[in-house]
């Protein structure tokens, strides 16, 4: 909503309030300012008076005009076709400085000599207004010529920028406005009265009628004009360009701007597509409750505050114009149509009518017919046709103590009966705490206590309400989710602390991506219906395509070590949500410096376990189960987390890894439910002198680590505190073969470890691996 | 005495000064000779002669222990010495990863309010039109339910607009009072310069009796929270309207760019806009079933308050994984 200073000014007298502290009123009760321009023309530019304008001898485009300028006639070329039918203009003298420091010299045009510039509204500033140069005339003041433009206040003007809030359609209008700033400022609001002249004895009734069917729950006034010469006016013209509307000729202008001023849902018909057997006749009927349609000769011409059939519209050739002023309640009708099974088109008027338009249809239309009186040579014939819904007024009971109580600050009933009384409630009752008032028909947006709440912290200002701590009952508060927080945020740390970077994507990726890699995609069914771009069509499933994207992109430019890592949602094809880690380490598996001579090495799977392992702790790896598009066949790996799988890490497929256009890259990726930490107790620590022992084992090459491991584990020895493998040597006298070494600790929990005691344990292990894989002591 | 006071001062290194030891104070040495002379002079001269060699043989001793420091801390010195490195090479390039702006950010948001007795509570991103819309006080004429904004999915339920949900779901599953925090992404369907069609949010809600929580509480705890994410910023509440919440209000800092002079950032008004907050509206309680109580609830966007903390220019950069963005926060 755009309001001007000097057009408020037609409702309210700000002529001692500053910009600074409209501005500040403006924000302290709702209406945020969003931006403030202040006109300003500059100097030594005046009103001219054309006192001859003809041709130039040598250019067909240029008028040579004698402008009389108050200090003396003066010689200007002008360009603008339009000067010809000019009689004010705004004139910039020699030495005027124009906007972008264009100054105004002598100067010589196709040889004749020019003393200044006839001036359009971009040259000085102000908004666009069509082409040409400006046509003055006395809407903006009484003009007098040599007068500086920059003096009158219309001109120059402040131009607000108001955001408002949906709730606030009272303020759809500079009369709104007004009336809001009225409350602030504590001061009386200009009563608008026109009367008009009598210049057409004739009724309405002579020449119309109105029918209607059903129950109709709008409000409806009609007005019968003819009209017949059209005018324009400069300031309606200006006003219209700051506000930013466009209009579709001068009778449009008038309607557009006398709905911004009042904010009264107006339209225009012509009359003849109502005329029936020689009368206007209007026919408005409700099928439905909300939506109200006007009819003439059979046809729907408009639905009440949401649309009107273009060809119904009155133009400036229109002879004869039905105006209409409406109002319906916005609830009732935006229900109608938004719950109507046939889609109904709307408007720009809809955009008034959804918030809530002005309900005092005498007024929009009195102020409309002052603008075509003056304006226009246009007759109107007495009286108007009207329906009126019988609607009550709403009333409401609040109780000052709970205001008080919701603001947290004693507020007087007293202060609130008058407030209210600003506002334009009526005041119906006041016993001991209860205040019973009517709400004005305009507020719409108030219901209950809280809306009057909101109302009085309006006016009284947020500033003044003094902050208050809440007194709260102390309890735990630190829930399972808190908890996760906690876990997550743990995860993180480390994940940085082995050098990775935190990456957030969105939870979309495409469809088409997860499918060419073979990852499950969301179940038709329940897929997105409104994506908003095909590389965004689906919900992932996995975290690592998209942090995929993440490393070509840091490639691109020249990283050359890019260790990422995620923690998000994916979803499965039933669209349930799961948390999962995804890490990515793509190139180089650390920077480049003194140590490594800046040549690291690449990443390889030991070096990416390590990270990981430092990441999660502890964990095994088995050869994969699972397979999709990205994983190394031979390099890649389940994680068992107590012996459950709970995600897979991998070298990426070379063939991804060109596709991508990217250096050797591994990836994991873990569901997070399976790593949060489980409660533990300590076991007893031996006091006792432990021994490493090592054995190598020679066992078919296809026998994995783990299987192994499992034995040893399976035979569940007390004194084998740990084993873990340390070298593997392959070669060809081993064949089929391979020789592993695996470590052992031994100790005992209740005494010094005997000669024996070593023996039998590593016995066992022999015996066993030798029974399960045909193992031989190599 | 002189010359062996000499080859004490001369010996160059620790070897040397061991030779020096022996040839003077060892068993064949100049001093054992010296003693050894005892037995052959006289009596009455013993006294006088012992006394002078033992005078003799204690300051020979002082300066063969100062001779000895000396050269011992030469040789450490020495050996410190080689082992000398460019420290300078190292330090800049240490392997450090970093935590990304927008989730350190909300950490420290919900670090606040977790040290003020809040729980934090989740719920799901795929949500149904109750939970985000209709009990949040939204009809469903309601303009901000333009299909343009919501993501919808074939099922009828869609991606969660705002964290609000959160709310109605814990209410619905526990009893009052109520004060919890709800991060999360949320989804819209928009996306340019200033928009992404995910982005974070924390929401914040608290529930009593009737009449225990008020507009002036939201004042206080709200001015806070903005000084310790902000610093010395100044607060400013403007009203306005959401339909879950009423009273209601905008919750501005003073520009932390200009600091209130007026500049690009803050449209030359000297403020940033960063909160919405409000009294939950009664509406709201209606829905979730709740009878006799009050309540304030406020929501944030968390990549504004990480671009306004970190002055980021580009709110696209931050979900593009840019190592060159990310590095920064090491």
């Amino acid at each position: 909503m755009i309001v001007t200073r000097s057009w408020l000014s037609e409702f309210i007298d700000l002529s001692d309030v500053s910009n600074d502290t409209l501005y500040k009123t403006f924000n302290a009760i709702g209406l945020e300012v969003d931006s403030i321009k202040e006109i300003t023309i500059p100097g030594k530019v005046v009103i001219g008076k054309i006192v001859s304008c003809e041709k130039h001898p040598d250019a067909d485009k240029l008028n040579v005009c004698k402008i009389d300028v108050g200090t003396g006639t003066r010689q200007i070329v002008c360009g603008a076709a339009n000067v010809v039918n000019a009689e004010y203009v705004a004139v910039a003298t020699i030495g005027a400085v124009l906007p972008g420091d264009f100054v105004i010299k002598h100067a010589k045009l196709r040889g004749v000599e020019s003393e200044g510039m006839v001036c359009s509204s971009t040259e000085l500033g102000l908004p666009a207004m069509g082409d040409g140069i400006m046509i003055l005339d006395e809407s903006i003041g009484i003009l007098e010529v040599g007068k500086e433009f920059g003096e009158y206040s219309t001109v120059a003007d402040t131009i607000f920028e108001l955001e408002l809030t949906a709730n606030r359609g009272d303020c759809l209008s500079i009369y709104g406005v007004a009336r809001d700033l009225s409350v602030a400022l504590d001061r009386e609001l200009k009563v608008f009265e026109y009367r008009q002249e009598e210049k057409m004895k004739l009724g309405i009734a002579r020449e119309a009628e109105i029918h209607q069917e059903g129950e109709i729950d709008a409000d409806l006034y009609y007005k019968l004009a003819n009209l017949e010469h059209l005018h324009s006016s400069f300031l309606i013209d200006l006003r219209l360009a700051m506000i930013d509307e466009s209009t579709e000729g001068k009778l449009d202008a008038m309607l557009k701007y006398a709905m911004h001023t009042t904010g009264i849902a107006l339209r225009t018909y012509q009359s003849s597509l109502f005329r029936k057997d020689d009368k206007v006749t209007v026919f408005v009927r409700s099928s439905e409750k909300g939506i109200v349609e006007v009819v003439g000769n059979g046809k729907v011409l408009s639905t009440v505050g949401v649309n009107q059939d273009d060809t119904a519209k009155a133009t400036d050739t229109s002879e004869q114009i039905l105006i209409e002023a409406s109002y319906i309640h916005p609830d009732v009708m935006v229900e109608a149509v938004w719950s109507a099974e046939t889609s109904y088109a709307t408007d720009d008027l809809y955009y008034y009518t959804s918030r809530g338009s002005n309900p005092d249809l005498a007024f929009g239309l009195s102020y409309l017919s002052m603008l075509l009186d003056t304006y226009f040579e246009f007759s109107c014939y007495e009286g108007a046709l009207r329906v009126e819904a019988s609607r009550e007024k709403e009333a409401i009971a609040v109780d000052t103590k709970e205001i008080s109580s919701i603001i947290g600050m004693e507020i007087d009933k007293s202060k609130i009966v008058s407030i209210l009384q600003r506002l334009e409630f009526v005041i119906n009752s006041v016993d001991e705490t209860v205040v019973s008032a009517t709400i004005p028909c305009f507020r719409h947006d108030i219901k209950n206590v809280q809306d009057v709440a909101e109302e009085i912290v309006r006016i009284i200002g947020i500033n003044h309400i003094e902050a208050k701590p809440l007194v709260f009952t102390e309890a735990n508060r630190l829930n399972t989710t808190s908890d996760r927080y906690r876990v997550k945020k743990a995860f993180k740390n480390r994940a940085v602390g082995c050098g990775f970077y935190e990456n957030v994507s969105y939870v979309f990726t495409q469809k088409s991506v997860l499918e060419k890699y073979g990852f499950p995609t969301v179940e038709e069914k329940l897929e997105l219906s409104n994506p908003i771009a095909e590389e965004l069509n689906t919900l992932r499933t996995t975290i690592l395509t998209n942090l995929l994207q993440a490393v070509k992109r840091n490639v691109s430019y020249s990283k050359k070590s890019i260790p990422l890592f995620e923690i998000g949602t994916v979803f499965d094809p039933q669209r349930q949500e799961k948390e999962v880690l995804s890490f990515v380490v793509s190139g180089h598996s650390e920077s480049e410096s003194v140590q490594n001579a800046g040549k690291p090495k690449s990443i390889d799977f030991a070096a990416f376990v390590d990270k990981i392992s430092a990441i999660i702790g502890k964990f095994e790896l088995v050869p994969c189960s699972r397979s999709n598009g990205l994983l190394h066949p031979y390099q890649s790996a389940d994680i068992l987390v107590d012996g459950k799988v709970c995600g897979y890490l991998s070298k990426l497929h070379p063939t991804v890894q060109e596709h991508y256009d990217i250096p050797v890259t591994f990836i994991a990726e873990l569901e997070l439910d399976p790593l949060l930490p489980k409660h533990i107790n300590a076991e007893g620590i031996s006091r006792f002198q432990g021994v490493y022992k090592d054995l190598s084992v020679v066992i078919d090459k296809t026998i994995s680590y783990y299987e192994v491991a499992k034995v040893i584990r399976g035979l569940d020895l007390p004194m084998l505190k740990d084993v873990y493998p340390v070298d593997i040597y392959e070669d060809e006298k081993l064949g089929e073969k391979k020789s592993l070494t695996i470590r052992f600790f031994i100790q005992s929990m209740e005494d010094t470890l005997k000669e024996g005691d070593i023996e039998k344990v590593m016995e066992s292990v022999m015996s066993a691996l030798a029974e399960a894989f045909n193992a031989q002591i190599r | 005495m002189k010359e062996l006071e000499e080859k004490i001062v001369q010996a160059g290194s620790l070897e040397a000064l061991e030779k020096v030891r022996v040839e003077l104070f060892g068993k064949k040495g100049v001093l054992a000779a010296e003693f050894a002379k005892m037995k052959d002079i006289p009596g009455p001269e013993k006294k006088a002669f012992a006394e002078g060699l033992n005078q003799t043989k204690a300051a020979l001793q002082e300066s063969f222990d100062a001779r000895y420091e000396a050269l011992k801390a030469e040789e450490i010195e020495n050996l410190l010495k080689a082992e000398a490195i460019d420290v300078s090479l190292y330090g800049n390039r240490a392997e450090k990863g970093a935590l990304h702006p927008v989730m350190e950010t909300m950490d420290k948001i919900i670090d606040y309010f977790v040290a003020l007795n809040f729980a934090v509570e989740s719920g799901p991103m795929v949500e149904d039109d109750f939970h985000n819309f209709e009990a949040l006080n939204l009809p469903k004429y309601h303009p901000a339910r333009d299909m343009q904004d919501t993501f919808y999915f074939g099922d009828g339920s869609l991606l969660r607009t705002h964290t609000s949900p959160v709310q109605i779901r814990t209410m619905m599953q526990t009893k009052p009072p109520i004060r919890m925090i709800a991060p999360g992404s949320v989804f819209r369907r928009d996306y340019d310069l200033t928009h992404t069609p995910m982005f974070h949010q924390v929401e914040g809600l608290v529930v009593d009796e009737k009449g225990k929580i008020s507009f002036a509480n939201l004042k206080a705890i709200l001015t806070d929270f903005l000084r310790y994410m902000f610093g010395d910023v100044e607060v400013r509440f403007r009203p306005s309207f959401f339909p879950f919440t009423e009273p209601s209000a905008e919750v501005d800092i003073s520009c932390i760019f200009c600091e209130g002079e007026g500049c690009r950032v803050c449209s030359h008004t000297g403020w940033l806009e960063v909160l919405g907050c409000g009294i939950v509206d009664p509406n709201v309680f209606k829905a979730v079933g709740y009878e006799d109580v009050s309540g304030y609830a406020f929501g944030l966007g968390v990549e504004r308050f990480a671009m306004l903390m970190h002055k980021i220019p580009d709110l696209r950069s931050l979900f593009e994984g840019d190592i060159r963005l990310l590095e920064q926060f090491r």
